[in-house]
């Protein structure tokens, strides 16, 4: 938290703040004046909101977490066209749910400044893919700014608010976890008084009404404003020519990259000349015809896909340049992960021939090192949910069951000992796919979804399965929160971030009225309820709802610590059967064995004392600790 | 020249604090720093790392072959940070062990630090810390991470004073926390003092590259 209160409170005689990658963009965003802010959290842009929220209200600013992304898109763009500055943020695959309004967004332009902010994951630190939303200033014909550091951050999002007022266009601004998640020296500037006032938004149908018979004209506009756009970027403090007056070899690189191209250079004393671009879409293609010029030999240093190396390829040969260039697409550089100096080096060793940097073996990875891949916490409500069905499927002798599972910390339900995900693709795809699986096969199939994800984008596909008559279990596993990236509030709170009273709405109440007639409650700390009640959903046909609810156990620590009222468990050794149930099959990560005894680690368990119930523990071993 | 710090432990035990407290401290020194934070799912009690780069760098990255400290909270994570690298200066290694729930489900218990000394960590200077015991003395169990920043003070592992991390200290904890962590600092360094000579006595553990 000091971090939060050293933001707000950072004043410029206190420079440099030590900053987030994305602390810094919400700086940056405070000081160009935004009135506006949403969002729906996603790993690695989640900071960008998590700082706004304990900063919007103090400074007036509008800030809200969507029910998804394109509706947090379509707010931002309203706030916009009304005056105010906007920023709408979002992790890679976010886009993906906005980019409806995206594209068409770009056709009517904007009026208060509005920027586009997606965070990419290369390498999946904590995503499903690692698709490089560069693309998607393509698409969509959107200048894109690119930051390297936090210092970048924070200045170069002040840049693509006037930018995107100065030609009427949002800004897409592009980091990936890398860049989103290093903490650096900021020096911040001063935070103006907004208006915060309401706004009246004066009508333009033919801008803002995006019929065939408007976009055709916006189309054209649209092509025209990214030409003078592209004379811009070729003038932009954020392209600049490092020059060391080496002739022989030049670098052209972008955001991470370039952090791992300087980092591998300067370790190794290469001599290269760089230019750094900051503004990747329109690319200042006269800086970059003039530097391939300059130089015999040019690398093209880039995270993910070849997607400044193809244009930089085709800007040469316009120009009749023959400068010889390197990069993806003749196999120097790696098409997958991200960049780190290592891979920079080696890829530069075998470009400017250095044998000696050229790596032989591969380094140690201590792979049989016990692994601890990520776990449900303790006293998290997922794990009785997830322990009940796996049994109640076996006791009611269904064969192959499809478990289609979904994104959020139940993710991990796929992890032993529950290997309870079949498929896990999109945000609300265990609800779509299971309308396929319902289709095609005669299998049982179990949706699992989280709250908020129902909300996000669970609905539609509920809406498909009921009108088509078709045949699952939907376990909505609702925890009262979005918790896997940090406990954002949802549509199912009666309070904001702020503490602010909002209207909570029931999931029981939007699967009634979808009109899904079995509907059951289960509280997964009460397994032996729980049974019984997933019991008679599975023999239910048609499609059954259960809403598995239980507060985020880490609501409830933090609630429980507050008021001392932490009453933790412990084995009684007398009574322990040594069946090893409790940490086979339900493995809470507080148990673990010690010299063939079952223990309890008094520092993690949270006392949800659900391992105590005798579906876990038959022998009635373990106890609250006195 | 840059100096490569990696943290590492399990999730919730208190690394990106250390790793600010540690980055602030190399900032109020004068010196340049740029740490990367882990976020999202890996959280989850999983393993953590947390880097410290203090000097002149431009990425959060540590290549393979300069990682000059490792400083890890829990055994396993000490050696699979040193493991990750072609080879580390010096680790402090605190004895505490989090059992990964992979062991417990197949009935196995936490490997002995004899049997972990014996396969990894080769050609590595470890200083092996029972940092747990001196955080209840201190305080607090949770103190763990800043009893480690103590020893490393006091070994003289930092580019910086402890005055410099006893000021961010003050800028971090609340009153109430305050105290707790201080004296945590405290007993760290003293420890450090008694851990050189049992270092030295120690053949078998100070350098295993022999
Ligand atoms: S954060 Fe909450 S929902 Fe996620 S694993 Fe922990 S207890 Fe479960
Ligand atoms: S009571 Fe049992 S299941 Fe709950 S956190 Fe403690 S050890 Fe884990």
């Amino acid at each position: 938290m000091a971090d939060l209160v050293q933001f707000i409170d950072s004043k410029i005689e206190k420079n440099p703040v030590f900053l987030l990658g994305n602390e810094a963009i919400a700086r940056g965003a405070v000081e160009a004046g935004i009135e506006f802010a949403s969002s729906y959290p996603g790993t690695p842009s989640s900071e960008v909101g998590e700082t706004l929220s304990h900063v919007a209200d103090k400074l007036g600013i509008k800030f809200l977490y969507s029910v998804n992304e394109k509706v947090a898109l379509e707010s931002a763009f309203a706030a916009s066209i009304s005056g105010m500055r906007s920023l709408v943020f979002m992790k890679h695959v976010g886009l993906n749910v906005a980019s409806d309004p995206f594209v068409s967004i770009v056709y009517t332009g904007t009026r208060g400044g509005l920027v586009i902010m997606t965070a990419d994951d290369p390498s999946m630190f904590s995503s499903q893919n690692e698709q490089d939303n560069r693309h998607y200033a393509d698409l969509a014909h959107i200048p894109m700014i690119e930051p390297s550091n936090p210092q970048e951050a924070k200045d170069f999002v002040k840049a693509a608010f006037e930018l995107s007022e100065k030609y009427h266009i949002p800004v897409l601004f592009r980091t990936t976890t890398r860049v989103s998640h290093m903490r650096g020296p900021v020096n911040v500037g001063e935070i103006p008084k907004i208006k915060g006032t309401r706004r009246v938004f004066e009508r333009d149908p033919e801008r803002f009404v995006s019929l065939p018979v408007n976009a055709i004209g916006l189309k054209k506009m649209l092509m025209e404003k990214l030409g003078e756009i592209a004379v811009e970027s070729d003038m932009s403090f954020m392209n600049k020519a490092q020059s060391n007056m080496v002739s022989e070899i030049g670098a052209i690189t972008s955001g991470s990259g370039y952090n791992s191209l300087m980092d591998a250079v300067a370790s190794h004393s290469i001599e290269i000349d760089v230019l750094k671009i900051g503004f990747t879409n329109p690319l200042p293609r006269g800086m970059i015809a003039e530097f391939l010029r300059k130089h015999d030999k040019v690398v093209i240093v880039e995270e993910l896909d070849p997607y400044m190396e193809e244009k930089i390829r085709a800007i040469a040969q316009i120009n009749g340049i023959r400068t010889r260039i390197y990069g993806k697409l003749d196999g120097y550089f790696p098409l997958v992960y991200e960049l780190n100096p290592d891979a920079v080096l080696q890829s530069l060793a075998r470009i400017l021939n250095m044998p000696g940097y050229i790596q032989g073996k591969s380094p140690k990875t201590g792979v049989d090192l016990p692994p601890r891949p990520p776990v449900l916490c303790p006293g998290c409500p997922h794990r009785g949910t997830y322990y009940v069905v796996k049994r109640s499927v076996r006791m009611s002798n269904i064969k192959n069951p499809i478990y289609a599972s979904d994104i959020g910390c139940y993710s991990l339900g796929t992890y032993d000992p529950f290997d309870e995900a079949d498929t896990l693709i999109s945000m609300g795809s265990s609800i779509g796919v299971a309308n396929g699986f319902s289709m095609v096969t005669d299998q049982k199939v179990i949706a699992f979804i989280g709250d908020s994800t129902f909300y996000h984008s669970g609905i539609p596909p509920l809406i498909n399965a009921v009108h088509n008559n078709l045949n699952m279990l939907v376990i909505i596993m609702d925890n009262g929160t979005t918790a896997m990236t940090g406990q954002q509030p949802n549509p199912g709170n009666e309070l904001d971030y702020n503490g602010k009273p909002v209207t909570g709405i029931p999931i029981e109440d939007v699967v009634r009225g979808i009109g899904v007639s079995n509907v059951s409650l289960l509280d997964p700390y009460n397994l032996k309820e729980s049974f019984a009640t997933i019991n008679r959903s599975l023999h239910q046909t048609g499609v059954s709802v259960i809403i598995s609810r239980r507060e985020c156990a880490i609501i409830r620590d933090r609630k429980l610590r507050k008021n001392g009222e932490i009453e933790i468990y412990t084995v009684n050794q007398d009574k322990c059967g040594k069946c090893m149930n409790c940490v086979e099959n339900f493995s809470c990560p507080a148990l673990f064995i010690e010299k063939g005894e079952i223990q309890i680690n008094p520092s993690i368990c949270d006392g949800c004392g659900v391992c105590a119930e005798p579906l876990v523990c038959p022998f009635n071993a373990i106890e609250v600790k006195k | 020249m840059t100096y490569n710090i990696r943290l590492a432990g399990v999730g919730g035990q208190g690394i990106i604090t250390a790793g600010n407290i540690i980055s602030e401290a190399a900032m109020r020194s004068g010196q340049k720093v740029i740490m990367s934070e882990i976020h999202g799912l890996s959280q989850r009690g999983g393993s953590v790392t947390v880097d410290v780069r203090i000097g002149d760098c431009y990425g959060p990255i540590i290549s393979q072959s300069s990682c000059d400290l490792v400083i890890g909270l829990e055994l396993i994570e000490t050696f699979r940070a040193i493991e990750s690298f072609e080879n580390v200066g010096t680790a402090l290694m605190s004895t505490e062990k989090i059992n990964p729930i992979s062991l417990s489900m197949h009935k196995k218990e936490y490997p002995c630090l004899e049997d972990l000394m014996e396969k990894y960590g080769m050609g590595t200077r470890i200083y092996p810390v029972e940092a747990g015991e001196i955080a209840m003395e201190a305080g607090s169990s949770k103190a763990v991470n800043i009893v480690m920043i103590g020893v490393a003070l006091g070994l003289n592992l930092f580019p910086m004073t402890a005055d410099e991390v006893v000021y961010v200290l003050k800028d971090t904890f609340p009153e109430k926390k305050l105290g707790i962590n201080m004296k945590a600092l405290e007993l760290g360094i003293a420890l450090s003092g008694r851990m050189k000579t049992n270092i030295r006595e120690n053949s078998t553990i100070q350098n295993r590259s022999s």
